[in-house]
């Protein structure tokens, strides 16, 4: 047992509930709704590198090393990068860390450096105001990253690292696709920049500077106990992008969508360590890995080698793509709820399900097989609505929930290496974060 | 000061097993088609479930064995099924079982899953809530899939029954998910996998050139029979932090950031403890036998044996490996091998890799393998060690004979 952490993730007020006691099952809102956020529309970006100060999900602060787009704050992540497919793109960097700095871009190509002074694995912009100039070609397709090629053992920790998502040629915002290939299709994306941080490296340069990390064995023996998606902390991994309160921090982290929607899943393993990534709700189809389709052949017309898992072995370095979908087939009864006030039809199609709601028609108007405890003999989850059923809340004790007024069903999608789910000593935070299915018709954004 | 505060918790229990009388008869409650006495036993099949299944798991604390001979202060279920309500109290406390009891199902089954909240005894301060969350469920329901963020969970003395229409074969897992990385290092982690319909098809049945035969045992709806097993053997894949234990048992906040286990496990024991083909003796704590599991595998040569793989460990990957006896890894996480139109993509290896919350599903054919001992064992060496005795860890062994 320990103390929960009760602030209110601003998830609350990024969503609009749909009818709050008996929604009425409408049409599926059209595709392609929640995006990504990150720059895009742009082939030239301006960096600058400098330091600033993030803050954990338990409240704590860490200086952090990040990338600022123009002559904004540095921020942590940095900037996704959402490109289109054949873009030549260049990145022009200024450096005002006290320590050299550079960027590589693993998995792009034609990636050229030029000014700046040379250094191990590309040039470099030298500290205190060195500039350096990067060119890519963006010609396939996926989900990279991009990060520090100075001292990665250190800077990487400290915070320079970045996605990278590269939009196939023809790439159509209305009937969006990962690759190209139809079963790259989605509806969602959401964006998993996985990462960690060792507190005690942050702290040592910030008081003593980088060279006393010398003698240390805090690279050699790394205790990160800060972890990271999207460059947040659980619960602020579920709080809007762009939240006031995380000037740093621009990157949400919670995915949502309707039943029967297609969510496709773009993960990076961005840090140094191996992370079992659970998603609750159902498996997924996993169909690419490092920017490249998982396929027999480059005739395949489909990824035939994915992979169904419901944990992935998400590897440093390594970036992964997979769709999730959820119904609630065969559940054995209906989600949507039965009897007064819960009216609803389902019309089958050849699959059973209703084409509009999505609704698995064979289960309709079954009753729910058990009866729930009262309320005074259970723990209520600040994510339940209310009801066991979807789109519908009900009335909780004072002080109970909260944060699902829209009445979803909530699966938490997170490190299944449980020590990742704590924020230095304080449970629950980390890699850490909710997929909300919420009912059709209500609105995602 | 640990004895001290061990019996100091025992004496609460004739208390608290006082309490489920004197407040009424809402606190126990088993809820299964066809029970009429409320021990989670069918009496009458009801016509409207013939393929009903309960169970009972009583959800509390209790201690476990270590194989240098250490006792650790665990959380765990206890299978509490057949037990009437108003003894379920007394069975479920101080007698957690590591791992947890083995759910076996199968595919059509509808799952009355009960669970009572016992209390953690020793822990008296502690009135944490508990909850099942069948890892890997398909199309999960928030209210059943157990994250008590998103759902609710059982208080002490009071009882939750999950439900699930299973229509998935393979390999699951299941654990209590309220503060996670607390309860699940405390221990309460189970073995959980579904049996495929395939099992059950007429005698004589072609799949695809190969003919089925009753009593024919399958992974998965393979569609021709290459996921076909003779003997099965659930291997859960674990570890504790004594350290961490101790700190809970002794009424300290658990200490996450310094999380580093040192005790590796199969099935809640460390070897040798792992090849003891009976439960672990009674615990010197509490008299309670709580390590009902054996890894001990045995397997007539010529048989193929199906090793259920899953890993519920909090802290980091575990490597394991076989001497000498190839594994065809025919499934991963409750899915075959194959891709969406069908290719299949087994593969042979002598090690598998894995974190908390994944599952393999490996098939080892002894045909022509000579008869002897053989080990299976993890390839992270310094955990063939129980914690400071030099010797043992996550470690079984794998009879043909």
């Amino acid at each position: 047992m320990n103390e929960q952490i009760t602030r209110l993730p601003a998830v609350v007020i990024a969503v609009v509930a749909a009818g709050l006691l008996s929604v009425t099952l409408v049409a599926d809102v059209p595709a392609a709704e929640a995006r990504i956020n990150g720059l895009s529309g742009a082939t030239t970006f301006n960096f600058t590198a400098k330091a600033d100060h993030l803050s954990t999900g338990e409240g704590s602060v860490l200086l952090f090393w990040g990338i600022a787009n123009g002559n904004g704050r540095a921020q942590y992540t940095a900037p996704t990068l959402i490109l289109n497919q054949g873009d030549s793109v260049t990145i022009a960097l200024t450096n005002e860390l006290p320590v050299a700095t550079s960027l590589v871009f693993p998995g792009q190509t034609h990636v050229s450096a030029s000014g700046g002074t040379a250094g191990l694995l590309t040039r470099e912009a030298a500290a205190n105001g060195g500039t350096v100039t990067y060119t890519f070609l963006a010609d396939h397709p996926g989900t990279y990253l991009y990060h520090s090629g100075t001292n990665p053992e250190i800077q990487v920790d400290m915070g320079l690292v970045g996605a990278i998502i590269v939009r196939p040629t023809g790439f159509d915002p209305l009937n969006p696709t990962a690759y190209g290939p139809p079963d790259t299709a989605y509806d969602n994306e959401v964006l998993y920049l996985m990462t960690e941080m060792d507190p005690r490296l942050h702290a040592l340069v910030e008081s003593q500077g980088v060279a006393a990390l010398e003698s240390t064995d805090y690279l050699s023996n790394p205790e990160p106990n800060y972890w990271f998606l999207n460059g947040r902390n659980a619960p602020d991994t579920m709080a809007g992008d762009g939240v006031a309160y995380l000037p740093v921090q621009p990157y949400s982290c919670m995915p949502m969508m309707h039943p029967g929607d297609k969510l496709l899943m773009r993960n990076i393993g961005g840090g140094k360590d191996l992370h079992p990534f659970h998603t609750h709700g159902n498996h997924f189809r996993l169909f690419a890995k490092d920017g490249r389709l998982l396929r027999t052949s480059d005739a395949a017309p489909i990824s035939d080698l994915a992979t169904y898992e419901y944990t992935h072995k998400a590897i440093p370095g390594e970036t992964f793509d997979f769709i999730f979908e959820w119904t609630g087939e065969q559940l054995g009864w209906d989600i949507y709820g039965t009897g007064p006030g819960f009216h609803h039809t389902c019309t089958p199609d050849a699959s059973g399900f209703d084409l509009v709601t999505k609704e698995y028609c064979p289960d309709h108007g079954k009753p729910i097989p058990v009866q729930l405890p009262p309320d005074f003999e259970v723990a209520i989850g600040s994510h339940w609505g209310g009801s066991p059923y979807l789109g519908h809340t009900a009335q909780m004790p004072p002080g109970a929930a909260g944060l699902n007024p829209m009445g979803g069903f909530t699966y938490m999608w997170h490190s299944h290496q449980e020590r990742d789910m704590v924020n230095n000593d304080v449970f629950p935070g980390g890699m850490m974060t909710m997929l909300m299915v919420v009912a059709p018709g209500t609105h995602i954004h | 000061m640990n004895r001290m505060l061990r019996t100091a918790a025992l004496m609460l229990v004739p208390a608290l097993a006082l309490l489920p009388s004197a407040s009424a008869s809402a606190s126990v409650f088993v809820q299964c088609p066809g029970d009429t006495d409320g021990d989670a036993i069918i009496d009458h099949p009801d016509p409207d479930h013939p393929h009903a299944k309960c169970m009972h798991l009583a959800a509390g604390d209790g201690y476990a064995w270590m194989a240098d001979g250490s006792e650790l202060y665990v959380f765990g279920f206890h299978d509490v099924t057949g037990v009437p309500p108003e003894h379920v109290m007394m069975a479920g406390m101080l007698a957690g079982q590591v791992p947890a009891p083995t759910i076996t199902l199968d595919e059509g089954d509808e799952l009355y899953l009960t669970v009572t909240n016992v209390g953690m005894v020793v822990r008296s301060d502690l009135n944490d809530p508990h909850t099942v969350h069948f890892h890997g469920f398909p199309n999960a329901a928030s209210v059943f899939d157990g994250v008590p963020d998103a759902s609710l969970a059982v208080n002490m003395m009071s009882s939750y029954t999950y439900y699930y229409h299973v229509v998935v074969p393979g390999t699951f897992m299941y654990h209590c998910h309220v503060e996670a990385t607390e309860h699940m290092q405390m221990g309460m982690l189970g073995n959980l996998y579904v049996r495929p319909r395939q099992n059950r098809l007429p005698d004589g049945t072609d799949l695809n050139g190969f003919t089925h035969h009753t009593g024919n045992k399958y992974v998965f709806n393979d569609g021709d029979g290459s996921t076909r097993y003779d003997v099965e053997f659930p291997i859960q894949l674990g570890s504790f932090d004594a350290y961490f234990h101790v700190m809970d048992e002794t009424f300290q906040p658990p200490p996450f950031a310094a999380l580093h286990d040192d005790y590796a496990l199969i099935n809640g024991r460390g070897y040798p403890d792992t090849v003891n083909p009976n439960p672990l003796p009674p615990s010197a704590t509490t008299g309670r036998v709580s390590q009902q599991t054996s890894s001990l595998i045995t397997v007539d040569q010529g048989q193929r044996l199906l090793l259920r793989i899953s890993n519920l460990n909090v802290t980091r990957f575990y490597t394991v490996r076989t001497s000498g006896l190839p594994l065809l890894v025919v499934g991963i996480d409750a899915k075959p091998l194959r891709g969406p139109t069908g290719v299949t993509e087994y593969y042979t290896t002598h090690s598998l890799t894995t974190g908390g919350g994944q599952a393999i599903d490996a098939i080892i054919d002894t045909t022509g393998v000579p008869k002897g001992t053989y080990f299976l064992y993890t390839s992270n060496l310094n955990y063939l060690s129980n914690s400071q005795e030099d010797f043992g860890g996550m470690m079984t062994e794998i009879i043909v004979q």
